[in-house]
């Protein structure tokens, strides 16, 4: 597990957000309030590429296409969301951003390959 | 016979039909499903055969598109029961939320077709047993002519009404726009299933109300503006409309707007924006209190939403583009919480 460089803090304004090739792993960061969150590109509801489809406003990470939303302070879902959004470990080092990265974190979808004989994955 | 639906929480059954969807045969039981166009391009309503017949329906539905049919998976919105049969649908659960009126399949005449613009079309369906539905509800829709169905909300409301009103848009590709458009269809059948949808306006959450439609998608919001004016709500509340159109001659309804306008007190407010045209004024030239402004509609919403509106609820209806980038203002610009938003997206 190594902390890897994102990006300069100054890349992500004020409640916005970016995706971002971190040694690999592609990653958004979003700024909430001068804050940081890094977290996988899309979102776990239907694979949406968040940094299109994501809005941040009062602390909250919201997808535009469904409303699923997570508060980007605690991480708890709000609303209707039912999956919990994966992170990764933030540190802020003289304006440098870096993520703590062991493996791609990576949401399992229903057409994912792989068995899905259950359906209720 | 008999479908069984198991979800991740719970297990329950219903009659089906062969000739009814198993969404239709499930709502009309009273069991929330999940869906979301009922027509088989979304795909929220998917769900796994795991045993029994089943006709999947219109396969060529782009919701289909998505799901791995090697596995059973059907969209219930188009599939229909030659058997006993059990599927398993990925929601928590399906239990009733709240009380809403079943949704069955109707079969009713088209009555009353009149041109409102150019290519805005309206036409009401006569139903052989009453429908009660809420402001912000749809149905689906099927002649014999073409395949797939198509959402519609109704742009009236009520108790046991014996007489649905659309409006319809044309749609440079749209089959049944083109049907509607170039023939003369009163005294048609259409198949009607409904009433569905959960975008309804809610007059006990005594909350301000914006409205965000584009072309005709404004046939929810005039149901809202109805039932509001009906109850003196915005005596109490504020209303903001935005109705976005290309030009100024593609704005109908103007004559309703005016008169929810004048019985509201100073408590509607409602902006026609066009898309395509530079407007001079800041009010329309024949209905002075309607207001006028260039641009998107959601551009134009956006400019005015810098005030007070975050404890509003926001009904926003049209096409998924224009769908996608109110969402954004609401959330952004308004700051309206998720569950305060309610919306339909067209495709």
């Amino acid at each position: 597990m190594t902390w890897k460089y994102v990006c300069s803090a100054t890349d992500v304004p004020k409640n916005t957000l970016k995706q971002f090739d971190a040694d690999g792993i592609m990653l958004v960061v979003a700024n909430y309030g001068g804050r940081f969150r890094a977290f996988p590109p899309v979102c776990p509801h239907m694979e949406e590429p968040l940094e299109e489809s994501g809005i941040i406003a009062n602390c909250v990470l919201t997808c535009s296409k469904h409303l699923w939303s997570w508060d980007l302070g605690t991480l708890s879902m709000l609303g209707e969301t039912e999956k919990p959004l994966k992170t990764y470990d933030v540190k802020e080092e003289e304006g440098k951003l870096f993520a703590l990265i062991d493996k791609e974190l990576v949401y399992e979808f229903e057409n994912s390959d792989g068995d899905d004989d259950d359906f209720f994955k | 016979m008999k479908i069984t639906v198991e979800t991740k929480l719970e297990s329950f059954q219903f009659p089906g039909f062969p000739e009814e969807t198993v969404l239709t045969a499930g709502l009309a039981a009273g069991y929330s499903l999940p869906y979301e166009c009922a027509t088989g391009t979304c795909g929220t309503c998917h769900a796994r055969v795991m045993d029994g017949p089943i006709d999947a329906g219109w396969t060529d539905a782009p919701g289909y598109a998505k799901l791995n049919r090697e596995k059973g998976d059907i969209l219930m919105c188009q599939a229909r029961p030659l058997g006993d049969c059990s599927l398993r649908v990925r929601s928590n659960t399906a239990q009733p939320k709240e009380l809403t009126p079943a949704a069955i399949k109707r079969i009713g005449r088209i009555e009353n077709t009149r041109r409102l613009t150019g290519d805005v079309i309206h036409f009401e369906v006569a139903l052989p047993s009453p429908m009660s539905f809420d402001a912000g509800q749809f149905v689906t829709c099927q002649v014999a002519s073409l395949a797939g169905r198509r959402a519609y909300s109704m742009v009236n409301f009520g108790k046991n009404l014996e007489r649905l009103h659309f409006v319809v848009k044309r749609k440079p590709t749209g089959k049944f726009s083109d049907w509607l458009f170039e023939n003369h269809v009163d005294g048609a059948e259409i198949e009607i299933v409904g009433p569905l949808g959960r975008a309804t306006f809610r007059p006990g959450e005594e909350r301000d109300v914006i409205c965000i439609a584009g072309g005709s998608g404004i046939a929810g919001m005039m149901s809202i503006l109805e039932h509001a004016s009906q109850m003196h709500y915005f005596h109490r509340h504020r209303g903001r409309v935005f109705f976005g159109v290309r030009t100024l001659a593609d704005a109908f309804y103007l004559e309703d707007f005016a008169k929810h306008i004048a019985s509201a007190n100073g408590g509607l407010e409602v902006t026609v924006a066009t898309s395509h045209e530079q407007v001079a004024t800041p009010l329309h030239p024949q209905f002075s209190s309607i207001g006028i402004a260039s641009g998107m509609v959601h551009e134009v919403a956006a400019a005015s939403m810098t005030d007070q509106w975050n404890n509003a609820i926001g009904f926003v209806a049209g096409p998924q583009p224009m769908v996608d980038a109110t969402l954004r203002v609401l959330i952004a610009e308004a700051g309206l919480r998720t569950d305060s938003i309610r919306f339909d997206k067209f495709s």
